[in-house]
């Protein structure tokens, strides 16, 4: 755990932290009453304009983070917060310890999930140089709580750029894709990174790679998520990264219903092996879909299809496919 | 419980040697009871009945204490069911001699390798496993002890009791 140049300990003050939020945000931001914390165990506790010590230094707390979950409206996640550095002024996201346990459904599926603070700041210390990762530190709090405090990102969603994409498929495989394809292969190399140094990621979804504006660079975020693995480590982390692909690949998930209603004719080509693994509303086998994507490509999806009779086991037999695929997509489409 | 041990590694070659790879599941009993049904008659026949519990990662729990007090429980537990198989082995006709049995707690991210691993140090010829019968998509994400042995194994069979 490093934590930059702290100052050392000393007992905050109201006026000095409030003239300190004054030198970093501007006077009008100094709230007319807040409270100081330093243990945040008791993490609703800590309201709108609170100030927390953390590591000797003073975070003045502002909005929960949010977070969309197919389709839903975003929940509020009450241990997430944003706050401001009241040394730097520099935008933080830190984290409060919150031991959920919890069961994940992929399809029939039911895998025990649980969020370890220590896994996300053991992650935290194994990717401080990584471009593809979210950065930042960990400290205990006056109560022994482990906290992240996270860079900010600046930036959008990998899956909010791709669907605002206003490109028809074709359009968009042969002009947009390619470019995309690179991009994925980088991240799917920063999760070989993580599994080669024994970690899994835990929540890999395509709703949680950024964009970080100010470097230019694609990053994975949210590692606390861990379960009891099987005989396959990675095996869910793979299942992660397969649905991103496919995702990537579709321009968006291509759904069975959607196909029955606008498309029959591809629809009556479908049948049950054609479709994800754990989703089985959704189409694996795209190239039924959009005859274009290359072979090379397309066997990649079906290693994540109701229809596969190997899966991968590790991320290098991914990245020697995508590989291949990444040639044939250039061939195609010249890009 | 007796048996062979790793210093008798040169002998192994020209005697028969079986790694039997278990946990505490119902399909271990049944592959614990085929090679009582099978074997139990051939007197240069060993059986090595293996344990292996994969050493939790600290993420799973709150304090080491937790940790720690987790893998006594599961050894212990792990130990009786041994002493099961053993009785079951022992009761077919193997002489005490002819079976031994081990707890190996490790960190290892595939439970079929480290099986592997000792099928190598111990030069065991046949390796033992049962099978759960898991799902398509459940093979998908967590994958299979006994697929993983089938696929990597090499220099020695593979019986895969269902």
């Amino acid at each position: 755990m490093t934590s930059g140049n702290a100052p050392v300990s000393h007992q905050f003050t109201t006026d000095e932290i409030k003239d300190m939020i004054a030198a970093r945000l501007g006077s009008n931001r100094i709230p007319k009453k807040f409270k100081i914390h330093t243990d945040t165990g008791d993490f609703f506790r800590i309201e709108y304009n609170d100030v927390v010590i953390l590591d000797n230094t003073p975070f003045l707390f502002s909005r929960y983070e949010k977070e969309g979950r197919f389709g839903l409206d975003d929940e509020p996640k009450y241990w997430v917060r944003r706050a401001f550095n009241l040394f730097d002024g520099q935008t933080k996201v830190i984290k409060l310890v919150f031991h959920e346990e919890f069961e994940s459904k992929l399809g029939d599926l039911v895998i025990k999930c649980f969020r370890s603070p220590k896994k996300e700041a053991r992650i935290l210390d194994l990717v401080a140089d990584h471009p593809n990762f979210m950065h930042g530190y960990s400290c205990s709090d006056s109560g022994g709580n482990n906290v992240r405090i996270l860079e900010y990102i600046y930036g959008n969603r990998l899956d909010e750029q791709v669907q605002k994409i206003v490109e028809d498929h074709y359009d968009y495989f042969h002009n947009f894709f390619p470019k995309i394809l690179d991009v994925y292969i980088e991240l799917v190399k920063a999760i070989k990174f993580l599994h080669d140094n024994g970690e899994k990621h835990g929540d890999i979804r395509r709703d949680h790679i950024f964009f970080d504006r100010e470097r230019a660079v694609y990053r994975w975020i949210d590692f606390d998520y861990n379960y009891m693995h099987g005989e396959s480590m990675f095996g869910f982390d793979l299942h992660g990264l397969g649905n991103i692909i496919t995702f990537l690949c579709g321009k968006g998930d291509i759904l069975v219903p959607e196909l029955y209603r606008n498309n029959r004719k591809i629809f009556d080509t479908l049948w049950g092996e054609d479709l994800n693994i754990s989703y089985k509303n959704r189409v694996a086998n795209l190239r039924k879909v959009f005859p274009y994507i290359p072979e090379s490509l397309n066997r990649i999806l079906l290693h994540f299809s109701l229809g596969a009779n190997i899966f991968y086991d590790d991320t290098n037999q991914m990245l020697d496919d995508l590989a291949r695929a990444r040639a044939d997509v250039g061939t195609l489409t010249g890009r | 419980m007796s048996g062979s041990t790793a210093g008798d590694l040169a002998k192994r070659d020209t005697e028969r040697h079986i790694l039997l790879a278990v946990d505490e599941s119902d399909n271990s009993r049944r592959a614990v009871m085929y090679v009582a049904d099978f074997f139990s008659d051939y007197r240069d026949v060993y059986v090595h009945v293996l344990s292996i519990i994969q050493e939790p990662s600290e993420d799973f729990f709150k304090t080491d204490e937790e940790r720690s007090s987790w893998l006594a429980e599961k050894q212990a537990s792990v130990e009786g069911k041994l002493a099961e198989y053993n009785d079951i082995l022992l009761g077919s006709g193997f002489r005490e001699d002819q079976v031994s049995s081990r707890v190996s707690v490790r960190r290892c991210t595939s439970i079929g390798q480290a099986i592997l691993d000792e099928q190598k140090s111990l030069r065991c010829c046949i390796v033992v496993v049962g099978r759960r019968g898991i799902s398509h998509s459940e093979e998908f994400v967590f994958g299979s002890t006994s697929n993983k042995i089938l696929h990597n194994a090499s220099h020695c069979a593979v019986m895969v009791v269902e």
